[in-house]
């Protein structure tokens, strides 16, 4: 590719040039296998983005869950999914339902809802709370939605006494994302130990939201703000030093979506996105360098193991199966499903609900039968509807890995 | 043996025959067209798109740019349903003479062609694939029209008006008695019979065939140099409105979005017969090239079919013969009363498809002349039918359409959107069609896959209709994939490739289409 | 233990994968989607034309040989087809592939022309008419892929493998896969066909529209996960039945693919998917790894030896450019047949257009070679698609040189005693 403006163009629009209509798309897609009314990746696609012009006029679109399966399965390289994320993002310029722009603002939610949390929690926890949000704002009143902790992560890090073992391998950035800041502390916290335990000094700079969820929901401005500011922040941690997270999905942002989706093409979010990986990937990474700490303690498990769409698109394959795999006794059965119908704040929708519970129908089942006590998965919003909907319940991977090195639960 | 009686016969189906048709209808002749093939088949059809701002000729040619501008608007309204009003850009590349910027702004100021001058920066945001480093820019009022739309447009306003259209009737010869023109012998090609209509006016609107025609009525030497143009369609709109290169007339001067494409046009090459036009490798470089300097990489986007139109432009000896493009493109009539005694035959020739209206007024106009009759020409005021002035066709009609019955319709044609109902009903009225007739109508097969998906699914409906046995059904399916091919094969690279990889692996492969049956004699209309 | 990495999905991606996780190696399977077996028809063909009929494909291949010395069958012969074929017969099981490499059966198409091939899936196998058989092509008004007129009616007037002709008819059933969908495609038919309530709507359907003794055609769509829903059907309808393949999406195709992808997954494979091979990282004449863009960076998977399966023109794996220029994506191999003046033609219905011939030559251990015969890299191997000299929807070739030279590249692998080094030297359209 010689001339910049085109490779610029490529980004999304241009791949429609790649497709050969020849349906592998549509096998993929796990929205259409159980609902007509979405028509499926390759119409609102490739196919119906050739009679675009800035003008919004199928809203079926929107039932496009954003879950990436098409994009990955298209051995031409259209970015399918990319492109229904830019034309939902045109359907909504004038009339975005407040839901969602709810949904989206996860950092406010966050920090609204952190210090009432026995409050917040209550209230989500009952029905007729959830119905009028229902009526109002448009969320199932049946959604997983999280919970809110007392403390968030920046609170535990400020109270916890400083690790006894001196770093022996030098600084690296942990991102843990909106969830792991204010929700799902926990996974967070186990990371941190990890790493620590594998001789890192962790740094945990100050963090916003990556605007994935306003991405999603096709609200690019602002978005594009939060993804980076995010960048800054992360940068500011030291330059050149890996960053490591537990979100899946917020990964995916900073390394591809961010660029692919919205355009962004700032230097800071390349730099960033470069040096961004997955916790398992990294951890497979040192394994496979032969810089791992193998002396895990034994665990006989048999574990059901979803990956998240927003991780399998990021092209690197499942290497949380491998990891897990390492530890003695560990068997990993994997869900071979698509996606869970969360796809982020997806499931959420009042009127996406039922397809979102259909999308997940064999996960669930699956995960029930493989192991009813514990599942795997490395998102937090698909943890959460995992648990909901098979009431088995789901950690991080990471997890396993701070058991099986003995480490002490974060106090 | 067939036999008519009519008024005035019209020979030639493109825009030009069309349009007088429907004048001659409008003005209470009882007409009759026919044409060799179907409408719009010729060089009609085997055009880039655009409707003229007239911006193309404010320095060359300031009366054609006059008439453009003036007829755009009223084609814009008469023909709704066939005109997208997406408006044009003439950009000014940095390599091209920047001189003529300034004639250019002084010459749209002559001609009353609407235009303004807008920054580079207004220029790009509008078009954000062209080239950034232009120099100058300025908005015109260009158009995309569906020629075939506009010619059936045209022809069912005049059938309104009690014409007649019989397509696929080639003419044999044109009776005289005397000095006057009395009959037109036709073949009907579908079935082989003999047709012969009664009339006291012929009006040859043949285009690149009309000296043919003019001879069949003992009328010779009427010469039309068909001046060959190629023009390549682009997978998808790089532009969303007409792209100009500001200079003087030239080869791949122009991008035009047209429906879902951008097509790419056009080279002006003598010809030496209309019906074997060939699309040249060089020529199809020549058009990636001048691409490039509208749209920087534009040779990586997708080509995806590419077609030879034969201008028909009337040698006046004024310069060579092998130099189409300085021709007149104005109209020209030849009255054979006054060069070759014989009344009753007028034979137009030359001019635009923008101002194809005008051209059947003048045409009609003396023809009421020779007549000795006074009836005023009304078709810029009234619009063809389906078509409501003021609702022009937009790219995302169908996407629309689609919208609402999808789930109660099925798309044949998916590329296109083309509707299972659409086509049947078309079907039903022109049960003597081909895939290639159909597809003019209603786009079946013109997008990306090039009848990948779609050519068995249309053949299978086919056989569906009481009129087709297996023996057509499975000819037109062989007819469509061979014409496709023809369009596709000299513009086959990149992305394109992959999808006649897999066109070739469902037809050959999957369904081994080579192994059917095979005719005796193979279709071909 | 020899760590290699496979490039493709494909029928001879998949192939080769599990021939090698069989010998014991470590394998990293590399793809940019969903490999080819799902746009095919299903079966397994070896030889089908040359350009005549062919009835005994094995038997054949020396003929073919002969004639065309630079024909992939020319270096893979009938044994190694044979391997190769059988292997994958063993892999897919006989749910999903059954018949005789020796001799070719002949099945009706979607238009109703008689294709060969070798093996095909148990749920077509009595689409093998016979002189005097009654048939009947069922069609679904939901479904706009198959058109039962078109079947029946080119069916009708081919004469059959035995000289002598069936009668054959059309019919439609309506019956909406899903409430309110008038446009389905096989694969939704295909998964509600799975489910046993829908199989009794169909069966009572289909039924009410056919003749005693009459044949059954279906298009196929008759179950994609449960292996006995054609079974179920024919002993509804109490008759034969025979799926007919479609244009994609292929339903047979997708058990394929899904049953090899499956046994990949659960060999712990490291299945790298979504992402596309951009080049290779050579040292002294070897291939030490493998180039793969992942979203953010670029991933180095380093390997003893290379596996590369990537399809050919379908998949852009052989690009043309618009300057009439063929190259070969991935490792910039050389072409065999690229510089031909004139690799395409006018005539669709003409002579093979010569294009869709190129890809790479090989050597006996199917490595890609340069024009004096020397293996390009010593451990690159190569399968299916992309190598050169065959014409394989016309032969209906494809599916045996794919598996024939996956099978043989993973037998000869060339690797070296001690693990490759890693270490990034040449690293190629790493962008």
């Amino acid at each position: 590719m010689t001339d910049k403006s085109y490779a610029e163009e490529q980004l999304t629009r241009a791949t429609l040039d790649h497709c050969v209509k020849c349906t592998i798309c549509e096998t993929a897609c796990p929205v259409s296998a159980v609902t007509p009314l979405f028509p499926g990746p390759k119409f609102v696609g490739p196919q119906a983005e050739r009679f675009r012009n800035g003008l919004s006029v199928d809203h079926s679109v929107d039932y496009c869950s954003s879950c990436g399966a098409c994009t990955l399965a298209c051995p031409q390289g259209v970015q399918i999914a990319e492109l229904n994320s830019q034309a939902r993002a045109v359907m909504k310029k004038n009339h975005m339902p407040l839901r969602d722009q709810l949904v989206s603002r996860t950092t406010l939610m966050g920090t609204f809802m952190t210090p009432v949390a026995p409050i917040a929690n209550m209230a989500l926890d009952m029905k007729p709370v959830r119905t009028i949000v229902e009526k109002v704002v448009g969320i199932h009143r049946n959604a997983p939605m999280p919970t809110a902790r007392t403390q968030t992560l920046a609170g535990w890090l400020k109270k916890r006494p400083k690790p006894a073992e001196p770093a022996t391998r030098g600084p690296i950035v942990y991102f843990h994302g909106c969830a792991g800041g204010y929700f799902e502390t926990e996974t967070s916290k186990k990371a941190i130990l990890v790493l620590e335990h594998l001789g890192y000094e962790v740094l945990v700079p100050k963090q916003g939201c990556c605007g994935l969820a306003q991405q999603s929901n096709g609200l690019f401005e602002g978005a594009t703000k939060s993804v980076l500011k995010l960048c800054e922040q992360l940068r500011s941690a030291g330059k050149d030093l890996t960053i490591v997270s537990t979100s899946g999905s917020c990964a995916g942002m900073l390394k591809h979506e961010a660029h692919e989706i919205m355009g962004v093409n700032a230097e800071e979010l390349h730099d960033v996105g470069a040096r961004t990986r997955e916790m398992s990937e990294f951890l497979l990474d040192l394994y496979e360098a032969g810089e791992l700490d193998t002396n895990f303690e034994r665990n006989d498990i048999t574990i059901p193991y979803h990956a998240p769409c927003q991780l399998k698109s990021q092209g690197m394959g499942m290497p949380a199966i491998a990891l897990m795999e390492l530890i003695p006794g560990v068997s990993v059965v994997e869900s071979g499903q698509a996606c869970c119908g969360i796809a982020g704040t997806y499931g959420l929708k009042k009127e996406k609900y039922d397809i979102a519970q259909a999308v997940g129908a064999a996960l669930f089942k699956m995960v029930k039968e493989t192991n009813p006590d514990l599942a795997v998965c490395d998102t937090e919003t698909c943890r959460w509807q995992i648990e909901a909907s098979s009431g088995v319940k789901t950690v991080h991977p990471i997890w396993l890995i701070h058991q099986a090195y003995g480490l002490p639960d974060p106090r | 043996m067939r036999r008519i009686e009519t008024d005035v016969v019209v020979i030639g189906g493109g825009a030009t025959g069309a349009g007088v048709v429907r004048d001659v209808a409008m003005r209470g002749y009882r007409a009759v067209l026919v044409d060799r093939a179907d409408l719009g088949q010729g060089t009609t059809g085997r055009y880039h798109g655009l409707l003229h701002s007239g911006g193309r000729y404010v320095v060359s040619d300031a009366r054609s740019a006059t008439e453009c501008a003036e007829e755009n608007v009223i084609v814009t309204n008469i023909h709704a349903d066939a005109v997208e009003r997406t408006g044009g850009l003439f950009i000014l590349p940095p390599e091209d003479p920047q001189d003529f910027g300034d004639k250019w702004w002084q010459g749209a100021k002559d001609t009353k062609v609407p235009a303004e001058e807008i920054s580079i920066a207004e220029a790009l945001k509008r078009e954000p694939r062209i080239n950034p480093h232009i120099t100058r820019a300025f908005a015109v009022e260009d158009g995309a029209v569906d020629g075939w739309q506009m010619v059936w447009g045209a022809a069912n306003s005049a059938k309104l008006y009690g014409a007649e259209i019989l397509t696929y009737h080639r003419v044999a010869k044109i009776i005289r008695e005397e000095d006057q023109v009395r009959a037109v012998m036709c073949t009907d090609e579908k079935t082989g019979e003999d047709v012969q209509i009664d009339c006291t006016f012929v009006i040859n609107a043949a285009g690149a065939w009309a000296g043919e025609i003019a001879a069949m009525a003992d009328c010779h030497d009427v010469t039309v140099v068909p001046g060959r143009g190629i023009m390549i369609a682009m997978n998808h709109r790089l532009v969303n409105s007409v792209v100009n290169r500001c200079i003087y007339p030239a080869d791949g001067d122009i991008l035009v979005p047209v429906h879902t494409v951008s097509i790419i046009g056009t080279t002006d090459v003598k010809a030496d017969d209309p019906d074997k036009l060939t699309i040249p490798r060089d020529e199809v470089q020549q058009m990636m090239d001048a691409g490039e300097v509208l749209v920087p990489g534009f040779r990586k986007a997708r080509a995806v079919h590419a077609w030879a139109g034969a201008r028909p432009l009337v040698k006046d000896g004024r310069v060579s013969a092998e130099d189409t493009r300085h021709m007149s493109r104005g109209m020209s009539v030849l009255d054979h009363a006054d060069r070759d005694g014989l009344k009753g035959l007028l034979t137009i020739s030359g001019g635009k498809l923008t101002t194809y209206r005008l051209m059947a007024e003048h045409v009609v106009d003396q023809m009421c002349e020779q007549l000795g009759d006074e009836r005023p020409c009304r078709t810029a005021e009234e619009a063809v039918p389906k078509s409501e002035e003021g609702k022009n066709y937009v790219v995302t009609h169908r996407l629309e359409e689609r919208e609402e019955d999808r789930l109660a319709d099925q798309i044949i044609c998916e590329c296109e959107l083309m509707s299972r109902q659409s086509y049947v009903d078309l079907l039903e009225a022109q049960p003597q069609a081909t895939l290639d007739d159909l597809r003019r109508q209603l786009r079946l097969g013109m997008g990306p896959c090039q009848g990948g998906f779609c050519t068995t699914r249309a053949a299978g409906l086919a056989l569906e209709h009481e009129n087709i046995d297996i023996e057509r059904a499975t000819g037109l399916l062989r007819l469509f994939l061979k014409n496709r091919w023809i369009g596709l094969w000299p513009i086959l690279y990149g992305d394109q490739v992959r999808q006649t990889a897999l066109d070739n692996w469902i037809f050959q492969g999957t369904l081994d289409v080579e192994h059917l049956p095979t005719p005796d004699e193979e279709l071909t209309v | 233990m020899s760590k290699i990495v496979v490039i493709g999905a494909g029928i001879a991606g998949l192939t080769a994968t599990l021939r090698c996780v069989a010998a014991g190696h470590q394998v990293t399977t590399i793809t940019k989607g969903i490999g080819g077996l799902q746009l095919g028809q299903g079966t397994m063909d070896i030889l089908g034309y040359m350009p005549n009929r062919v009835e005994r494909p094995l038997d054949d291949l020396a003929a073919l040989a002969d004639e065309h010395p630079d024909h992939p069958y020319a270096i893979l012969n009938a044994d190694a087809v044979r391997t190769g074929v059988n292997y994958f017969a063993e892999l897919v099981g006989e749910d999903l592939l059954v018949g005789d490499p020796e001799r070719n059966v002949f099945l009706p198409t979607a238009v109703g022309a008689l294709r060969p091939t070798a093996l095909a899936q148990p749920s077509m196998m009595a689409g093998q008419l016979s002189d005097g058989d009654s048939v009947v092509m069922v069609g679904i008004r939901q479904l706009k892929d198959f058109y039962p007129g078109l079947a029946a009616q080119n069916l009708a007037r081919s004469t059959l493998p035995d000289g002598g002709r069936a009668a054959v008819r059309a019919t439609y059933i309506d019956l909406p896969a899903r409430k309110g969908e008038a446009d389905a495609t096989a694969l939704t038919y295909a998964r509600v066909m799975d489910d046993p309530t829908f199989r009794q709507l169909f069966v009572t359907a289909v039924k009410k529209v056919i003749e005693p003794g009459e044949k059954v055609g279906l298009p196929a769509m008759l179950g994609l996960k449960d292996p006995n829903s054609w079974r179920e059907v024919a002993e509804g309808l109490g008759t034969e039945v025979f799926e007919v393949p479609l244009q994609p999406p292929s339903v047979p195709g997708m058990r394929l693919n899904q049953t090899l992808v499956d046994k990949v997954k659960n060999a712990r494979v490291r299945w790298v998917y979504g992402s596309q091979v951009l080049g290779g990282v050579a040292e002294n004449g070897r291939l030490t790894g493998v180039v793969a863009g992942t979203t953010g960076h670029n991933v180095t998977f380093p390997a003893d030896a290379v596996i590369h399966a990537p399809g050919g023109f379908e998949s852009g794996a052989l690009e043309l450019d618009s300057y009439n220029h063929v190259f070969e994506r991935t490792f910039d191999l050389p072409l065999a047949g690229a510089d031909n003046e004139e690799l395409l033609h006018g005539n669709y219905w003409g002579e093979e257009q010569p294009l869709f011939r190129v890809g790479v030559r090989v050597d006996e251990q199917m490595r890609p070679v340069d024009a004096d015969g020397s293996a390009v890299y010593e451990n690159l191997h190569a399968a299916g698609g992309i190598i050169a000299n065959a014409n394989r929807w016309r032969e209906k070739s494809g599916d045996g040189i794919a598996v024939a030279s996956a099978v043989r590249a993973a037998d000869s692998l060339s690797t070296p005693t001690t693990a490759a080094a890693s270490g990034a030297m040449d690293s190629k359209g790493d962008n």
